[in-house]
């Protein structure tokens, strides 16, 4: 396979990913700020989807509708979902005799979605709620789609690459925000709504509720995002699928660029595998974060020089 | 006598060759099942095969992008759902004629980066070669697999009044468009269920297998299964659509410049397997921009290298680089003395009668009958730059002319022909709309073929004499009947 062409399959599927991620974040977090008593703060969202500056950040942080326009529509915003789209568009474009036809139009029709120019009011004047989730449909039919027609090939292994180390990445973000902002609010520790809106918006509420009978414990829900294999957004099950799709890869694969990363990805998949909530917290959670999204980025930048020709 | 609704509201142009209207007001014999067909239709149903077409073309993506002020949008190229009918006996007659200029025009190219026979005996003046931006200097005596230059070819065909067909121009760098024969006649199944094989249309599905087997025949090394590419400029290309099609059409790979690396005067693709070697390209990339060594050095579409590799003849590339000295428009009026030098025969397809400005007194004669001329430049394309005398303005005819005399060589002139006129549906009644014919012609170690077909494109607004999709234009299905 070409290296463009897998470079392209696995950036589609980051996008892919990361607008997923955002439209849920958004949604949970226009939801939390109807229930807020004291004025919301968009901080924590902005800076994990954003990393805009603070001058940005200021200007935005308290008005919802002002965020969601920035971080939908946004045009300056480069990672606003309508640019990120876009980009997943070309990418798209340039394998597209590489991908099922079904899944271009799907695709095509998650980017008409968002570029129509009736969102704009919609996310102004209207329910944001509803009009997040008609761009969730969208992200859920391209996932159905590919999983029912893409071929069983290296451009499905590259995807799935693309699409679990984007997803480990941004829990780890999202770990790494939420447990952070505790050192400077020591209140948010016992504050349930809190606790509640993170596992939402990474769509694992329910599965706390089944595992944990104890009501929202940090540590319980460090465990649950970072160490549950059964939980599909938590870090070991993304590393691990990584693992999996990427041993696929092996036949297809140069020997030597193969096994570097096959150690690079294994040491990963044990660093976290055999590790407790016990010795995180000792070791310091923020250290460990630190060092797993190192790891993960360490894994996108072998992919760059041993597959996608970047070197 | 009676022949339709659609038919006896039609009024032919006066003067202007029409494709369906024949003498006595009768329907030409080979328009006939057809209009038989549609007149079965009411308007309501003819409206809804424009639309299903329309709908079709989206939903395929079948489609170019505009980018204006950063935004791309996309749009289809029109397509009108009548067909263009050619009979058996007028596609034999453009078939042996495009089949003589091709052979000439390639042996022409042979000569012209050799010997240059036909310099030396006076036939083309020397001034003419050497001043074209397209002769390529790099390309003297390199030689290319079987003396092909010209792999792929789209001569554009008009019809004068009487029904004559001329030469317009000849496209032979990278001519564009055979995807839309493709998928309008993919489009037209769609439409007109039945009606193909009852009319006896000939197929034109031929056409990426051919080309294919021809790609393959180049390669250089003599193995079991060569690399074959097709290089893009890329998804921002306007014809980008086309690229994936007949990448997908012929199973080959798709490649940009950034793919691409010559190493010890090889080219290599980069894959996730590491480099594999490429032997045949079939470019959509300008001459200009293929190397940036040797052509345009700023240049990111191309590969550095791969005219060394070409040199060395590791890698064959299609169409041959210099093609575009052949079909310059100050060369096109010597085609017909290349035809009589080179074969010893008489052109079967005549030219558009044209003038060279360079020549003053031509040049002055243009200026006096400016009204009944169309100006072009020598080496534009796309319908881009020029004059059409019998439309223009004061003004612009004078910033024309003014133009003109800055380099009078990069101008040719041709009296206004009346491109003939095909019955078009628009808002439930048939109307005649000006087209022309481009039939795409295949030249391989085995001779040329032609697909019986072609792109008809069609001038979609009343009067219009330019058919160019960037003016305006749309298409239509070319049919050939068996």
């Amino acid at each position: 396979m070409l290296s463009r062409v897998a470079a392209s399959f696995y950036w589609l599927s980051r996008y892919i990913e990361r607008s997923d991620g955002m439209l849920r974040m958004l949604k949970i977090n226009y939801a939390s700020s109807q229930d807020a008593m004291q004025e919301f703060t968009w901080e924590p969202v902005i800076r994990i989807f954003a990393g805009s500056g603070e001058e940005e950040t200021e200007k935005l942080e308290n008005n919802s509708r002002a965020v969601l326009k920035y971080m939908v529509i946004g045009k300056d915003n480069p990672n606003s979902i309508v640019n990120i789209i876009t980009l997943a568009r070309e990418n798209a474009r340039g394998v597209q005799e590489h991908i099922p036809k079904d899944l271009w139009q799907c695709l095509n029709e998650y980017y008409h979605t968002v570029k129509e120019t009736r969102l704009e009011r919609a996310l102004q004047r209207e329910d944001p709620i509803g009009t997040l989730d008609v761009l969730i449909k969208q992200v859920m039919l391209y996932y159905g789609t590919a999983e029912i027609t893409m071929e069983r090939g290296e451009g499905r292994s590259f995807m799935n690459i693309g699409k679990y180390l984007e997803r480990a990445i941004q829990s780890v973000d999202i770990l790494d925000t939420k447990f952070g902002s505790i050192d400077d609010n020591p209140d948010l520790l016992t504050d349930t709504s809190y606790w509640k809106h993170l596992l939402q918006s990474l769509g694992g509420y329910e599965l706390y509720l089944k595992t944990y009978r104890e009501g929202f414990e940090s540590s319980n829900i460090l465990e649950q995002v970072v160490l549950n294999n059964d939980f599909p957004r938590s870090v070991i099950y993304s590393v691990n699928n990584i693992q999996r799709y990427f041993d696929r890869l092996k036949d297809d694969s140069n020997l030597e660029d193969y096994r570097e990363m096959s150690f690079q990805i294994g040491r990963l998949q044990s660093r976290i595998k055999y590790s407790s909530v016990r010795t995180i917290e000792e070791e310091g959670l923020h250290l460990f974060l630190t060092q797993i999204r190192k790891e993960l980025y360490g894994i996108g930048n072998s992919l760059n020089e041993h597959y996608f020709a970047n070197s | 006598m009676q022949e339709s609704a659609y038919f006896d509201k039609y009024s032919p142009i006066s003067g202007v060759w029409d494709e369906m209207y024949g003498q006595n007001a009768l329907v030409r014999d080979h328009y006939r099942k057809v209009i038989e067909y549609i007149s079965g239709e009411s308007a309501d149903d003819l409206n809804k095969k424009e639309e299903l077409a329309k709908r079709l073309f989206m939903s395929q993506g079948i489609t170019f992008t505009v980018y204006n002020s950063g935004e791309g949008i996309e749009k289809i190229f029109p397509f009108d759902i009548i067909p263009r009918i050619i009979t058996g006996d007028e596609w034999a007659f453009v078939e042996k004629g495009i089949k003589q200029r091709l052979t000439a025009l390639n042996l022409f190219l042979k000569d012209v980066y050799n010997n240059q026979f036909i310099i030396k005996d006076g036939i083309v003046p020397i001034d003419i070669i050497y001043s074209c931006p397209h002769f390529l200097r790099e390309m003297y005596q390199l030689q290319v697999p079987y003396d092909i230059y010209v792999h792929i070819s789209g001569i554009d065909l008009i019809r004068d009044h009487d029904g004559t067909f001329y030469v317009l121009e000849d496209n032979l760098r990278t001519p564009s468009g055979v995807s839309y024969m493709l998928e309008n006649r993919e489009i037209t199944k769609r439409l007109f269920p039945d009606l193909l094989p009852k009319c006896g249309v000939r197929s034109v599905t031929g056409y990426p297998s051919i080309l294919y087997k021809n790609l393959l025949a180049l390669s250089p090394r003599q193995i079991n299964n060569p690399t074959i590419v097709l290089l893009t400029p890329g998804i921002y290309n306007s014809a980008y659509f086309e690229h994936t099609t007949l990448a997908r059409l012929m199973g080959v790979e798709l490649v940009e410049g950034r793919d691409l690396v010559v190493n010890n005067h090889k080219v290599y693709m980069k894959t996730t397997t590491g480099l594999q070697q490429v032997d045949v390209i079939y470019r959509r990339v300008d001459d200009e921009y293929l190397d940036p060594l040797v052509f345009n050095p700023g240049s990111m579409l191309g590969v550095a290298g791969l005219m060394g590799a070409y040199r060395k003849g590791n890698v064959a590339i299609v169409n041959a680089i210099g093609t575009g000295v052949a079909d310059d428009k100050a060369v096109y009026v010597y085609v017909p003395d290349m035809i009589r030098y080179y074969l010893n025969e008489e052109p079967i397809l005549k030219n558009v009668p044209t003038h060279q400005l360079g020549n003053p007194d031509e040049r002055a004669l243009v200026f006096k009958n400016i009204n009944n001329m169309v100006i072009k430049k020598t080496n534009g394309s796309g319908g881009y730059g020029m004059l059409m005398g019998h439309a223009a303005t004061e003004k612009e005819i004078e910033d024309y002319k003014l133009e003109v005399l800055k380099d009078p060589r990069n101008f040719i002139a041709q009296p206004t022909i009346s491109l003939s006129a095909a019955p078009c549906y628009m808002q439930g009644e048939l109307k005649p709309r000006r087209v022309d014919l481009r039939p795409y012609a295949l030249y391989g170690p085995s001779g040329i073929e032609i697909v019986p077909g072609g792109l008809t494109r069609v001038a979609l607004k009343e009067g219009s004499l330019v058919v160019n999709s960037s003016q305006g234009g749309g298409s239509k299905d070319t049919w050939v009947l068996a």
